[in-house]
């Protein structure tokens, strides 16, 4: 219930044209006793990370041992530490009007990331002893500006041209052809913009195996990419069932951009994967989707394999990705039992596994 | 993007040299990776996808090393190497530290057994591949007894 107060009165950071403004006629059901998300609010992404917060600090350090030191650093409380490349060309035109500088007397800048209660100074002055510094290097420490970090991130997103006539676009861009199929995307923090090898093959398989009429299951739905492009595709109705509340709430977002009816899109919010609780409580249907798609990870679709499968109808066709080609093998091994006709496709690293469920 | 060594048909003008601690399988688009990478204009979710699917095989949450290559066309590559022998030492024996006076005072023992789990472990690791498993595991004893922790046949 708190979590639900702290949404509400939480002040909007307006990220311009990155708002998620959710439409309320979207609802969601969660398996777990709900910490509701009211969704009537106007939200914004950066919303559910102002609990993340984190120390900026940025440390001088001669140039001859950065090495040492940042692994120091690392060792003594610092969560990570970047160190931007020499760059000779520039070292030499200075050398012209400074000409005292020696090698070792170059200062370099070490950006770090602190978590927010680490005592950054100790950490500092341990990781400086440590490698037989004399002095502590000059520092200063700013509270990290999640903004800066969340919105760089968006506007690396680019319309992204999966096949020919299907594109999917971020939401502040137009479409660049206006007449394909386009999959309107604020991905917010969830995966799944299309440009990953395995979002590529998870839609080329759905756009092969849907020719309308479907009912499909998005097992790790992420922003709900697939789950709305099967939509487009002429499926008669999608359900996206993840993990993370913020999946959740960024595939709400996602199926009102591209004007997904309520009656056609479900979203589930499902419990952590643990060996027991494999996600029992969600409720859909067994054995009532004719394709079925999971591209998460190794570990979670062969714990969840009897589970995943068991939403398929008969003779109905599962897909399983985000997994490497060196994996393949182990995933194989566990669906077979399961599966016939079984066929791989590939991308690079990546794999999609496709088979259909064997009748019996 | 992500991209396999094997592409570089041209060197690429490196932006940055990153290094940071994430658990296995449990990359996220948050601190500490996300500043750390957004900075730099790297793809976050290719790198969290990327990077939890290759830390699958280890116990989830253990901390790895990743050092991240950030090229000015915001491609970039990652190692990841799991946690330094004495973190597994530590962990195995159930300490927070080692010996004040290691050599003198002895915090408390492993067995050879313990030895050889880390060292296949550690077998794994970049740049310890070709380290046959002997070698692997008299560096480890090597490493404990520096700690203070002692090596034994068996514990009783």
């Amino acid at each position: 219930m708190s979590a639900w107060h702290f949404i509400k009165h939480f002040p909007c950071t307006n990220l311009s044209r990155h708002i998620l403004r959710v439409k309320p006629r979207r609802c969601f059901t969660s398996s777990t006793p709900p910490s509701s998300f009211s969704i009537s609010a106007s939200l914004s992404t950066s919303e559910s990370f102002a609990a993340a917060p984190y120390l900026s600090v940025r440390i001088h350090c001669p140039k001859h041992i950065v090495d040492p030191f940042s692994e120091a650093l690392l060792c003594f409380g610092a969560s990570s530490v970047a160190v931007d490349e020499y760059d000779e060309e520039e070292e030499e035109e200075e050398e012209d009007v400074t000409s005292e500088s020696s090698l070792a007397s170059r200062e370099i800048c070490i950006e770090s990331i602190f978590p927010v209660h680490e005592e950054v100074k100790m950490c500092i002055s341990q990781a400086a002893n440590s490698i037989g510094l004399k002095e502590i290097p000059k520092f200063n420490v700013e509270l990290g500006d999640e903004q800066d970090w969340i919105t760089k991130n968006q506007e690396l997103f680019q319309p992204v041209e999966i096949a020919e006539r299907l594109w999917i676009v971020p939401e502040w861009t137009s479409p660049p052809v206006a007449e394909a199929v386009n999959i309107i995307l604020n991905p917010g923090l969830a995966f799944g913009t299309g440009e990953h090898p395995t979002t590529k093959l998870c839609l080329l398989l759905l756009q092969s195996l849907i020719k309308g009429g479907e009912a499909f299951l998005d097992y790790g739905t992420g922003s709900g990419i697939l789950a709305i492009a099967a939509l487009k595709f002429g499926a008669a109705s999608s359900a996206g069932v993840d993990i993370d509340p913020l999946a959740i709430k960024s595939a709400n977002h996602n199926a009102a951009l591209n004007n997904i009816p309520l009656e056609k899109l479900e979203l589930h919010l499902a419990p952590p994967s643990d060996n027991s609780s494999c996600g029992t409580e969600i409720p859909l249907p067994k054995e009532q989707f004719d394709v079925v798609i999971a591209n998460i990870l190794l570990n979670p679709v062969m714990e969840l394999a009897d589970h995943i499968i068991s939403f398929a109808k008969p003779g109905a066709t599962i897909g399983i990705s985000g997994i490497l080609s060196e994996q393949l093998p182990m995933v194989k091994e566990r669906y077979s039992p399961f599966l016939e006709d079984i066929s791989v496709a590939t991308i690079g690293d990546w794999v999609c596994m496709s088979g259909t469920k064997k009748k019996s | 993007m992500a991209a396999a060594a094997k592409d570089i048909a041209t060197r690429r003008a490196v932006a940055a040299t990153i290094k940071l601690t994430v658990p296995a399988g449990g990359a996220r688009p948050a601190p500490p990776v996300g500043p750390a990478l957004g900075q730099y204009r790297l793809n976050l979710m290719a790198f969290c996808k990327d990077f939890n699917a290759r830390t699958q095989k280890y116990k989830p949450e253990t901390p790895m090393a990743v050092k991240i290559t950030a090229y000015k066309d915001n491609s970039f590559e990652f190692t990841v190497k799991s946690p330094s022998v004495s973190w597994y030492v530590k962990k195995a024996a159930g300490v927070e530290k080692g010996s004040t006076r290691p050599g003198h005072l002895t915090v408390t023992t492993l067995s050879v057994r313990h030895v050889y789990e880390i060292a296949k472990v550690k077998q794994s690791d970049p740049f310890c591949g070709y380290m046959p498993l002997e070698s692997i595991c008299k560096s480890i004893v090597g490493t404990a007894n520096s700690m203070g922790i002692k090596i034994v046949q068996d514990l009783e």
